[in-house]
């Protein structure tokens, strides 16, 4: 691998890695883990890059993102066994709204904790058909192509958890009913 | 068109997903349907709440600079460190990347000596795979059929079961016995059917045949000048009854557009 293809490599897929770190963040609800998959997602997919001439834009994204997708995945696994998986993650709740009335903040807040608790408690299934479709606006066919599971599976998940999150905020009697 | 229907077609419609003529019929009922259209709103106002309450993320500085060093030091590095998880990781990862990029070598079992039955196989099993299940994705039978018009040198009948419970989701083309054909895909439950269909040739075997393949259901049958086959992995008693579904979709149910 020399210069050239990294420069190629640092062009074509190092602008995703927002994406990468969003998808990664939201798939293992904490900051440092998303941060060693992004870093082992992003050489995985250099060393895998050689093949991928004239590969680019979107395609490129969803590219890195299945691969992103899998690294989460498989560390997830790994903590699973080892039983160190944190279940909340705090520091995400840290961004709070700067409104200047209190009133409307406390709202705010409540409606982004509600939304937030509800997406943690799904299915990583579930939640990155959401992250990648409300946040990173990819089509049902990429997202089928990042998650490997066919178009109709991508429509029922992203259905049933729209189900879920609108029926969390309305449960919790969050600023959204 | 009834709530049910909405329903299912909301979220496709939401994403603007949905074929333009099926947009229109569900715009339509949305404006002649006030609970519909309060579902519709609630939709609405949940992607407005995710987008606002749930931003897209930057990626920290430390590990934009974190990556650059490592990709880096792996450009300069001639010899491929094994990972730590493994090489198992690494052969997902290189058959995820192949996956995404069409170079999956299933294709290669289609030899002369599989003959059709292979052929079949391997065309569900690919079509399994990630953005290869459809072509023109809609649950609409008079969008899927015109959809083959200039693409084939035949009108394939195409029927939508959701009524029956075997949705069409959708259409694409394929080649089997060295000729296109078209292929069509429904739904039951979690299951996948391919439907393939072409012209019969000029002494059709009579009768049904079937045979299961590597947990794969395989029939074909011709029926009204048309070969049939079908594949899944759908118990064959449910088969079965979906087999009678096409059959009376061509003389009870009446012709397609």
């Amino acid at each position: 691998m020399d210069s050239s293809e990294l420069e190629r490599f640092e062009a074509v897929i190092l602008p995703h890695l927002d994406s990468a770190y969003t998808l990664a963040r939201y798939l293992t609800r904490n900051g440092q883990d998303a941060e060693d998959v992004v870093q082992e997602a992003s050489l995985r997919a250099f060393r895998h890059f050689t093949g991928f001439r004239g590969v680019a834009g979107r395609e490129a994204r969803a590219w890195f993102l299945a691969i992103v997708r899998n690294a989460a995945y498989s560390m997830r696994k790994r903590q699973k066994t080892d039983e160190l998986a944190t279940e909340f993650d705090e520091e995400l709740h840290s961004g709070a709204g700067a409104d200047d009335q209190p009133g409307a903040a406390l709202d705010r807040e409540s409606a982004r904790q509600s939304l937030r608790r509800a997406l943690n408690r799904l299915g990583p299934e579930y939640r990155e058909v959401i992250v990648l479709r409300e946040l990173q606006e990819l089509s049902y066919k990429e997202i089928s192509d990042v998650t490997g599971v066919p178009v109709g599976t991508v429509m029922s998940r992203l259905s049933r958890a729209r189900r879920r999150l609108a029926a969390a905020l309305v449960g919790e009697g969050g600023a959204l009913t | 068109m009834t709530h049910e229907e909405l329903e299912r077609q909301l979220d496709v419609y939401v994403d603007g997903e949905l074929a333009p003529d099926e947009a229109d019929a569900v715009a339509a009922h949305l404006g002649a349907c006030d609970p519909c259209a309060r579902l519709h709103a609630a939709r609405i106002t949940l992607r407005g709440a995710i987008q606002e309450e749930l931003p897209g993320l930057r990626a920290p500085e430390p590990l934009r600079r974190r990556v650059q060093t490592a990709l880096r030091e792996a450009a300069r590095l001639p010899t491929r460190s094994a990972p730590a998880g493994g090489w198992r990781w690494l052969a997902l990862a290189a058959s995820l990347a192949a996956v995404g990029f069409g170079g999956w070598f299933l294709g290669q079992r289609r030899g002369t000596e599989e003959g059709l039955t292979g052929q079949v196989l391997a065309s569900h099993v690919r079509s399994l795979m990630p953005g290869h299940l459809t072509d023109v994705l809609s649950s609409d039978q008079h969008t899927v059929k015109p959809w083959f018009n200039g693409r084939l040198d035949f009108s394939p009948p195409v029927y939508d079961f959701a009524g029956r419970g075997f949705p069409l989701i959708g259409g694409r083309l394929d080649y089997l016995g060295g000729r296109p054909v078209a292929a069509l895909v429904y739904g039951r439950r979690e299951h996948v059917i391919n439907l393939f269909v072409w012209p019969a040739t000029a002494n059709p075997v009579e009768g049904t045949a079937s045979t299961t393949r590597q947990g794969y259901h395989l029939f074909r049958w011709t029926a009204s000048g048309y070969t049939y086959v079908l594949a899944s992995d759908l118990n064959v008693s449910e088969l079965t009854d979906f087999q009678h579904l096409l059959e009376q979709g061509e003389t009870a149910v009446g012709a397609p557009r």
